[in-house]
């Protein structure tokens, strides 16, 4: 069984009473530990079908199936509930929490999964260590380098064990020095066993993927292996 | 749930201190309508109290017959055309009233009291030896003058804790001598130490002579009163009776009206109620118009926050947090500046209350600070709900995109 799996998924907007297809029946199946990079123009629809994938948005129609189950008839609180567990963000703009430590903001989500404070407090420090930003822990966003923003980003993904870390343009922001840090990182958490799901514009980060998709208005026009997982 | 209200809170704590001076204007109207809250309730609860205490002084079950009626608006020369109250109506009431337990003559003048090189301007008093049962003081010290001495004109006096500490101290001031408006008197008798009526005038600060003894010093003439004691449970009835005798005394024809007025401390109670009603509702209408406004601008500023924080919200969602998390957070950032607000409203009511308290009774009471505090935090949850509510209701990706 696939762990993510999407069946004829249509995204439909109305903008200004003319219908805008995001995604125009998109099928794809992801297994575990799968290492995919999604690809293609702006408009093309790889944002949204990455929101799609991270249960932050609803298809219009078709079905999808996460761990089997089906996300579309699942309420707010399961789907922050797969969220918070299952799937780890990462953002282009790394989006931390600007007045919070790095240790705070890897710590949030642990805080919605209800978990103890001292068990936050090491669980957040392991998940710090493994981006090698142990010594950073006390320092507030605006105190680190983009490169080091964006582990802390990666830290706060994994600290709940997530399984699937989906990753939007996450060397975007960065020189290409950062860039490669990342991309290392990402690949380490692969060989650790974490489904990656990458979405970016250029190919030498997509060339870090086993698997490409190129998206263009919203149809997958390319599927390939690059390597065997 | 408890990890995340403790989270929430901190977060909150976090946002309204980021934000001193933003907090701290948007919670003046609170400030404002929780000290007012406050000090209208210490006010009333401090009146109250010396009401019931200065109403004991006078006594519910005596009735206070006179030429004006207390608190009436009648004009005063026709108070003056009544005819005046006479010395004689004591016997007569006595002997046709089947209700009245003690019927006091009291004429009451200022007069100047001295002893040695000490003196004082004061209140006198000249009455009967029945003058005893229609005031609820006790003769601390000595005895009350007997009809004996009233009838002989005898000069003694029966002095307040006040005039007795004054003028003699630790000493025992029964036999002593003081002077009244020159004239020599013997004092006899101490009252019992009372505290201020209404808060405005010592009653400790008085002296009582018997009636003979007054009326052939100090006046012939001028204003005086009859105090008439009447069994408490027949309260009605003694009114009734007194009013019909004074009639009769009076020679009234059925079809006149009264040319004399019976009192009661009833006509205080109306009055003070009256009074008390006004304070409270004054007192509410503002607290009602601030705690309104002041929740107006929680509201505002919740808005602002909400929208300032909108891509912390769509992070949040991102990561885990449920729309009931999320409302939970805002919910209690409006809460917890309303919170600051009311503390700081009931510091303030309780340092003004404390300056107050020097001119006047006033005590702050703990259940009102209690019930200032969950009004403040009811005034959180109803400005912060529509505010939390659209946070909550937030698109995680568009919020996520907001610059």
């Amino acid at each position: 069984m696939a762990l993510i799996s999407l069946k004829k998924i249509y995204k439909i907007y109305n903008v200004g009473g003319e219908e805008v297809r995001a995604l125009d029946g998109i099928d794809l199946d992801i297994q575990e530990n799968e290492y995919l990079a999604i690809m293609g123009p702006s408009g093309s629809g790889k944002s949204t079908l990455m929101n799609m994938i991270g249960c932050l948005d609803t298809p219009t129609s078709g079905l999808y199936e996460f761990e089997g189950e089906m996300v579309q008839v699942m309420d707010d609180s399961q789907l922050a509930s797969i969220r918070n567990r299952k799937i780890g963000f990462v953002f282009q703009t790394f989006n931390l929490l600007p007045k919070a430590t790095a240790q705070h903001n890897v710590e949030i989500p642990l805080v919605y999964a209800n978990i103890r404070k001292s068990q936050r407090i090491e669980m957040a420090s392991k998940a710090l260590e493994s981006v090698g930003l142990s010594d950073r822990s006390h320092h507030r966003p605006n105190e680190l380098s983009g490169g080091q923003r964006q582990r802390v980003a990666i830290a706060r993904a994994l600290v709940n064990d997530p399984s699937i870390i989906l990753a939007d343009e996450p060397t975007g922001n960065l020189d290409s020095k950062s860039g490669h840090e990342i991309m290392n990182i990402l690949d380490e958490l692969h060989k650790r066993g974490n489904t990656i799901i990458l979405v970016t514009h250029e190919d030498e980060v997509a060339q870090h993927a086993h698997r490409v998709i190129r998206l263009f208005d919203g149809k997958i026009t390319e599927d390939v292996e690059l390597k065997s997982s | 749930m408890i990890l995340l209200f403790l989270e929430n809170f901190k977060i909150s704590l976090s946002a309204v201190f980021a934000n001193k001076t933003r907090s701290i204007l948007t919670a003046l109207g609170i400030i404002i309508g929780i000290s007012s809250v406050t000090l209208m309730g210490t006010l009333i609860s401090g009146l109250d109290r010396s009401f019931e205490s200065s109403m004991s002084w006078l006594g519910k079950d005596i009735l206070y017959v006179s030429r004006y009626e207390w608190f009436s608006d009648m004009d005063w020369w026709e108070v003056r055309n009544r005819p005046k109250m006479l010395p004689e109506y004591v016997e007569k009431i006595k002997e046709r009233s089947s209700y009245a337990m003690a019927v006091a003559p009291v004429m009451q003048r200022g007069a100047s009291l001295s002893h040695e090189d000490k003196e004082t301007r004061t209140e006198i008093f000249g009455t009967n030896e029945e003058y005893m049962a229609t005031i609820s003081t006790d003769i601390a010290n000595g005895r009350f003058f007997t009809r004996n001495e009233d009838r002989s004109g005898s000069r003694v006096v029966v002095i307040g804790d006040g005039i007795s500490e004054a003028f003699f101290g630790d000493q025992d001031p029964i036999g002593k001598y003081i002077k009244i408006d020159k004239m020599k008197f013997r004092v006899i008798g101490v009252l019992e130490k009372q505290g201020k009526f209404l808060g405005l005038f010592s009653v400790d600060k008085q002296a009582i002579l018997p009636f003979g003894a007054y009326k052939r010093i100090f006046s012939r003439r001028g204003w005086m009163r009859l105090s008439v004691k009447v069994p408490p449970e027949k309260l009605e009835e003694g009114l009734d009776e007194i009013t019909s005798v004074m009639r009769h005394i009076r020679g009234l024809r059925p079809n006149e009206k009264n040319d004399f007025a019976i009192n009661q401390t009833k006509a205080f109670e109306a009055q003070y109620n009256t009074l008390k009603i006004a304070i409270g509702g004054t007192g509410v209408f503002i607290t009602l118009l601030s705690l309104i406004v002041g929740g107006i601008g929680i509201m505002n500023i919740m808005f602002v926050s909400v929208k300032e924080r909108t891509r912390e919200i769509g992070v949040r969602k991102a990561i885990g947090a449920t729309s009931g998390m999320i409302m939970g957070q805002f919910l209690m950032e409006a809460v917890t500046i309303c919170l600051f607000a009311g503390s700081i409203g009931i510091f303030l009511a309780y340092v003004i209350s404390f300056f107050i308290n020097m001119f006047f009774p006033s005590t702050l009471p703990f259940g009102l600070s209690i019930a200032a505090m969950l009004m403040s935090m009811m005034v959180g949850i109803i400005s912060g709900l529509i505010p939390s509510y659209r946070a909550a209701k937030l698109d995680p990706i568009e919020s996520l995109r907001y610059e």
